[in-house]
């Protein structure tokens, strides 16, 4: 006969305290490996729009981005940018530069795909369809979460690069041809990898895919 | 090569991060907004503290008493509120960057045009007698900047004594004075002979700063100056058929 013997008080506070140990450790692991574990995923399904025929969908490393296109503010710009999503090419592009609470950007179709980046070049890439004409005329607040064309330091050097600003900038009203806004999921914009000391990334995160809502 | 690549690669990945939106905007360093709510939607800056530009490093300006600023920034607003959206956008000026002590190698200067950048970096400091005159000086050679083959110096010359030379530049001269002549004699000033760019920019700026019935008077009594009025205003009209002078 096994004769049962109780654990004594500190042995049983040693296997408690070992145990939180083991789940803290464990959970802080996992919280830190994965970036987007708060970060809300929104799914287009579920919402109404009251324009879905200009609403567009980025899907990110961290979830959906849903953006309302602005064809009546910049109808050439807003034009090209439906162009590029309908024929997926933004699918496997880099966020080539990121500046953290600041903006993200992506859309060098040329030296930006994801398996044939180019670190020397990105940021320099076309699309192949050629330059179009600056937008800036009409009045929009660049506030959070506006889409805008990147450029040169040139006027009408619009291509097929965008950013999105995580911050408001009331300084690009009037510069740049803005093409949106993001309606949900700026947080997953702000989980886009940065770096400290740079604003080109490298081993940078991709957009998964964009495409039209309808 | 693919070690020079790296090296590059990693230059590249540790310039510091510069996160200005009004350096990313116009290259210019210690900026910060003075007024972008305008009317024509030119947004001015403020230097907060001294900068350099250039290659060398040879453009430098330092930044302006608070009180003066406050004073001269009405002044710069009232005269440049002249120029329409559409016409400041035909001649590629958006930004204009208010500091004192504005020099290039050493030597003071009223304005820096830098059309590229859509950027007039103006002195508040620079000559108290003559200041909105000199504004609208600036403005000319952002216009001339942009419009380069619109202005041509050689037609200008023309216009001139053919005994008349200008000096090779504008600060390879002692001919600087500001007063405007009362018997002009096919100049307004003796800034005018420096150079036909600074000639044009003060035709220009006359025209702006004085009444028309100064300027009808001038027109009559100088047929040189008549010229060069009428050429002016022809060109600028090329640009901007809806200004008026």
């Amino acid at each position: 006969m096994i004769k049962k013997i109780k654990a004594s008080i500190s042995e049983k506070v040693i296997l408690i305290f070992l145990i939180l140990l083991g789940i803290s450790t464990f959970g802080t692991y996992f919280l830190i490996k994965n970036k987007c574990i708060f970060v809300k995923n929104y799914n287009p399904k579920n919402i109404d729009f009251k324009n879905p025929n200009n609403i567009v969908v980025l899907n990110a490393p961290c979830g959906n981005v849903i953006i309302e296109l602005y064809p009546n503010i910049s109808p050439n710009g807003v034009k090209r940018f439906k162009t590029l999503i309908e024929s997926n090419a933004y699918d496997n592009v880099a966020f080539h530069r990121v500046i953290k609470n600041k903006l993200v950007q992506a859309g060098d179709l040329e030296f930006g795909k994801k398996g044939s980046l180019d670190y020397e070049k990105i940021g320099t890439g076309k699309s192949g369809l050629g330059s179009i004409k600056s937008e800036i005329d009409n009045k929009f607040n660049y506030d959070k979460g506006s889409v805008g064309l990147a450029r040169t330091f040139k006027s009408d050097t619009e291509d097929s690069q965008f950013f999105i600003i995580l911050q408001d900038e009331p300084l690009f009203e009037g510069e740049y041809t803005p093409v949106g806004k993001v309606l949900y999921g700026l947080e997953v914009l702000e989980k886009i990898k940065h770096q400290r000391h740079s604003e080109y990334i490298l081993r940078p995160d991709f957009i998964n895919s964009f495409k039209m809502f309808n | 090569m693919n070690l020079i690549r790296a090296i590059l690669l990693l230059i590249t990945l540790i310039t510091p991060l510069k996160a200005n939106t009004i350096y990313n905007l116009i290259k210019i360093p210690n900026l910060e907004i003075y007024d972008i709510n305008t009317k024509n939607k030119l947004k001015y800056f403020y230097a907060v503290s001294s900068f350099r530009l250039g290659v060398q490093k040879n453009i430098v300006c330092l930044n302006p008493n608070r009180n003066d600023l406050e004073i001269k920034y009405k002044t710069i607003y009232k005269n440049l509120s002249r120029y329409s959206y559409d016409y400041l956008k035909k001649i590629n000026l958006k930004y204009i960057v208010l500091c004192e002590n504005l020099s290039i190698s050493g030597i003071n200067t009223a304005g820096i045009p830098d059309n590229i950048m859509k950027t007039l970096i103006l002195d508040i400091k620079f000559n108290e007698k003559y200041f909105e005159r000199v504004i609208h000086h600036e403005v000319f050679h952002i216009i001339n900047a942009q419009h380069k083959k619109l202005f041509n110096e050689n037609e200008w010359i023309k216009f001139n004594n053919p005994q008349f030379k200008y000096a090779k530049c504008s600060t390879c001269t002692k001919k600087i004075g500001l007063d405007t002549y009362k018997k002009t004699k096919g100049f307004f000033t003796e800034y005018s002979k420096s150079t036909a760019s600074e000639d044009m920019a003060e035709v220009y700026s006359h025209i702006i700063s004085l009444n028309k019935k100064k300027i009808d008077q001038i027109r009559k009594l100088d047929p040189i100056l008549n010229n060069k009025i009428s050429y002016i205003r022809n060109k600028i009209k090329q640009i901007d058929n809806s200004f008026k002078f």
